[in-house]
């Protein structure tokens, strides 16, 4: 019997046959369900213990204190730190994303040296070197070695200025901020000591002039709270909020009145308000009282509505608000947080003075004792003096140090400051993401995530109290990042600059000890507040003021540049899950939309939807048209941190980036380089 | 011509029957054996002296965290507590302290009943039960058991299937709803 075709065939067959009587098949199907599971794009959950360790975190320009969930020690998420006077368990939406921000693909994963048009990674002991090298021949030559850091309270700060001075160096500069702006006012034109508060939480009655208290200025969570807690959903009403500006912003939507007032026109705002006040017999113990009240009296409401589109009877009930609440503040800032007057900043120490609540919190000492003062720092032109370096005006530095900022996308006029940021010879940016500046940079040295790093703050500006937080690392580097102020030590060692300490953490216990805090109790997430006032002892500079005030009103249409938390900061572009989160009439597809109501539309001679192009400070941007009848006439209100050029996939060729547009002039009286409400020209395309 | 039709119908019945019977007996007796690779646990561990001679219960290395969730294998964290330095005569506790405990890393155990990510499997609520209704008895065993891996789904023999969940969720009386366990 030989094996044909029709045997072996049969064969088959009954092999296929016996097959099924096997577990073969059943086998293979049953194991199939969980083999699907093994597919590489199928997410892998890392399962243990699940913790929440406590920290401040620093994603947002005022902080947050906030928990960090893990799972077997990976982060993957934040809730707002309940036991923290400051956050009472809210957070903010770019302290919200921290976790998903520690694996961002933006992130640098390690220190990189300009190769050419690209980067090539090097080692931290080749970047010492490097910058050491650099740094020995310029020692004691002034202007020559600079830094600009957009962290406004870390005492990091007190590290990278102290050795820059150590070097011979006192170009020192923080980026631009409302908190700068008041520094200017309080510390320089004014002559105050200490920082400005605001105590929210013992107010009746809130005015927010331009200041966007439940969006993005100050410390933003704690502003929402002090507020809600008086505004509870059932019971009396205990606060009253005002806003007052050119944009219904988020703060105008919750507030009981909406005053609206052109974007320059803050300063005769408030200059109003002090002159009824004041008529209505009330003073002011700082310095140089009558002057003020003589540069006052010449903003009657007449002069206010022609400065400021404020009608009489707006101006009379929010004075006479101010004159019937027992406890009222007036807080001053710019919609886009950022390039307000000094004037305007001024006045509103002012208004407060006149209201008897002045709140000055006291600077708490330094650790660094060689670093140069805060206020002193923070009262800086960070602009004006990258205006005179382009103009030859002020050295070029040879070396540039850019920490916790991102001054080629967020200054003003960016694209012309970026251009000025590469004249220097050796720019170095301590990113911790691929940022515009750090794409500019010649050598990035990266900063790690502030989950990752021992970090603190200092009053964050907006508070009512001197308060003191410490951030500690509660989360495992993801990439080959050094603590800046740690990489500075070693640096200072290296180069003889003696400093006073060799590590970071030495600096804040000895910051910890200085203030009388209990560093455990602040590691666990805890806040040292203090009862400590500063002296409110000051001159109302009015002379300055009167300068300023008399400035000639801008022509045109107006620009007022919002700044959107949940859109992101300078320094820190749109979390992937925030970016669900910005509206159809501010980003659609890639288009940036611009609002502004009918009336300027027509009179633009544009509509809904129309694709338009904005000029102003040489540079130009495009955007759509989308009608809003919460913008002022003759104002069109756009939102920053679009536009971004470097960054992520998510982010990248997003909208434009409005603060190109945002065109600086000195202000009369001060000097001091303002941009809010500067013109612009709006033509359809 | 009827012979040789005979012949063939006989022969090709002979060759069904046969690949029948081949098919059969390789199905249950070589495909076992193929299927499977034969392993064993990274570190050679002993329940017993970890039971009898320590006196260590289940729970005080397989236990519930405060949350409610469940540490199931051990980790350096809870080992380390008794083996941060070499305490035994073992040559398998000197390799767990020096390339484990002394290095921070884990020890990657092979897990016999490991479920994929798309099933949420709580030990909480199924407290009730005794561990052994679907573990094995580890408790007296001198040595890990074998772990026997599915060379091609790359799971573990003893891997649990949503089968025998739903025949137990049934005969318990609890719902089969798909996000009883598929959260």
């Amino acid at each position: 019997m030989g094996l044909d075709r029709r045997a072996f065939i049969k064969f088959i067959v009954g092999g296929a046959a016996g097959t099924l009587f096997t577990p073969i098949p059943w086998k293979l199907a049953d194991d199939s369900s969980i083999w699907s599971q093994n597919w590489s794009w199928i997410p892998r959950l890392k399962s243990g213990a699940v913790t929440a360790d406590a920290t401040y975190s620093k994603l947002c320009s005022a902080g947050c204190a906030v928990k960090v969930k893990k799972v077997g020690g990976l982060a993957f998420g934040v809730k707002g730190n309940a036991d923290n006077a400051l956050s009472q368990g809210g957070v903010c939406p770019l302290c919200a994303n921290g976790a998903q921000m520690l694996r961002s693909p933006a992130r640098v994963a390690g220190p990189m040296k300009k190769d050419g048009s690209a980067f090539k990674a090097i080692s931290w002991d080749e970047a010492e070197a490097l910058l050491a090298d650099k740094l020995k021949g310029l020692k004691g030559q002034s202007g020559k070695v600079a830094a600009i850091s957009g962290d406004g309270s870390g005492t990091a700060n007190e590290v990278l200025s102290g050795f820059l001075a150590g070097l011979g160096s006192s170009a020192y500069y923080y980026m631009p901020s409302d908190q700068t702006t008041m520094a200017k006012a309080w510390n320089g034109i004014m002559g105050g000591s200490g920082q400005i508060g605001y105590d929210l939480e013992g107010a009746d009655l809130v005015l927010c002039i331009g200041a966007d208290i439940m969006d993005a200025f100050g410390p933003t969570v704690r502003n929402q709270k002090a507020i809600a807690a008086k505004r509870p959903i059932e019971g009396d009403k205990t606060v009253t909020l005002l806003y007052a500006g050119p944009v219904r912003t988020r703060t105008a939507a919750v507030a009981d009145t909406w005053v609206p007032v052109s974007p320059d026109g803050g300063a005769a705002f408030a200059l109003g308000l002090a002159n009824l006040l004041i008529k209505s017999g009330k003073g002011a113990s700082l310095g140089g009282f009558g002057e003020f009240a003589e540069l006052a009296a010449k903003f009657g409401p007449d002069a206010v509505e022609k400065a400021a589109g404020v009608k009489t009877e707006a101006l009379m009930t929010v004075a006479k608000a101010l004159l019937m609440a027992k406890n009222p503040v007036v807080v001053v800032g710019s919609g886009s947080g950022q390039g307000g007057g000094v004037a305007l900043a001024a006045a509103g120490v002012a208004l407060n003075a006149l209201l008897g609540s002045l709140t000055v919190l006291p600077e708490f000492p330094k650790a660094v004792s060689h670093a140069p003062d805060r206020s002193g720092l923070l009262a800086k032109d960070v602009v004006a003096w990258l205006a005179d370096v382009d103009a030859g005006k002020a050295p070029t530095p040879e070396v540039l140090f850019v920490y916790e900022a991102n001054p080629a996308y967020a200054l003003p006029q960016a694209a012309a400051m970026a251009k000025t940021l590469d004249k220097a010879g050796l720019l170095v940016s301590f990113s911790t993401y691929m940022d515009e500046t750090a794409a500019l940079a010649d050598l990035i040295l990266p900063a790690p995530h502030p989950f990752e790093r021992l970090d603190d703050a200092q009053s964050p500006y907006g508070l009512g109290k001197a308060t003191y937080l410490l951030a500690t690392a509660v989360a495992a580097p993801e990439k080959d990042c050094k603590s800046t102020p740690d990489f500075i030590l070693g640096l200072a060692g290296k180069l003889g600059v003696d400093l006073g300490f060799g590590a970071f953490e030495d600096v804040l216990k000895a910051k910890v000890q200085a203030i009388g805090a209990d560093w455990d109790a602040l590691a666990a997430g805890g806040a040292f507040v203090s009862d400590r006032k500063g002296s409110a002892q000051a001159d109302l500079g009015a002379s300055a003021l009167a300068k300023a005030a008399a400035a000639p009103k801008a022509q045109g249409t107006l620009l007022a540049a919002l700044d959107h938390l949940n859109i992101g900061t300078g320094a820190l572009a749109t979390p992937p899950h925030a970016l669900l989160t910005v509206r159809d009439t501010e980003l659609y597809g890639k288009d940036l939309f611009v609002q502004m109501c009918a009336a300027t539309a027509k009179s633009l001679g544009v509509s809904e939807g129309a694709k338009v192009k904005l000029t102003a400070g040489g540079s130009e941007i495009t955007a759509r048209v989308a009608l809003n009848e919460g913008v002022m006439t003759g104002v069109v209100a756009a939102p920053l941190g679009l536009g971004r050029t470097a960054w992520d996939p998510f982010t990248k060729g997003k909208g434009d980036n409005v603060s190109k547009i945002l065109a600086v002039s000195a202000e009369p009286g001060t000097g001091y380089s303002v941009w809010a409400g500067s013109a612009v020209s709006v033509a359809k395309m | 011509m009827e012979e040789k039709k005979g012949t063939k119908c006989c022969g090709g019945f002979l060759a069904f029957v046969l690949g029948f019977l081949l098919s059969v007996v390789a199905g249950w007796v070589l495909f076992p054996g193929m299927l499977y690779s034969e392993l064993d646990q990274p570190i050679p561990f002993s329940h017993k002296i970890h039971v009898e001679d320590q006196g260590l219960t289940c729970d005080s290395c397989h236990f519930f965290r405060e949350d409610g969730s469940y540490q199931g294998l051990p980790t350096n964290e809870q080992c380390s507590g008794c083996h941060s330095e070499v305490v035994g005569q073992t040559q398998a506790e000197a390799k767990y302290v020096q390339e484990y405990v002394q290095k921070n890393k884990e020890v990657p155990w092979l897990n016999y009943q490991y479920q994929p990510d798309n099933v949420l499997f709580s030990h909480k609520a199924h407290e009730p039960f005794e561990c052994t209704e679907c573990h094995p008895d580890v408790a007296k065993a001198d040595k890990a058991p074998k772990y026997y891996e599915n060379k091609l789904s790359g799971y573990s023999k003893q891997t649990m299937k949503m089968w025998q969940c739903e025949r137990c969720h049934a005969e318990n009386g609890v719902s089969n709803a798909c996000h009883v366990c598929h959260k």
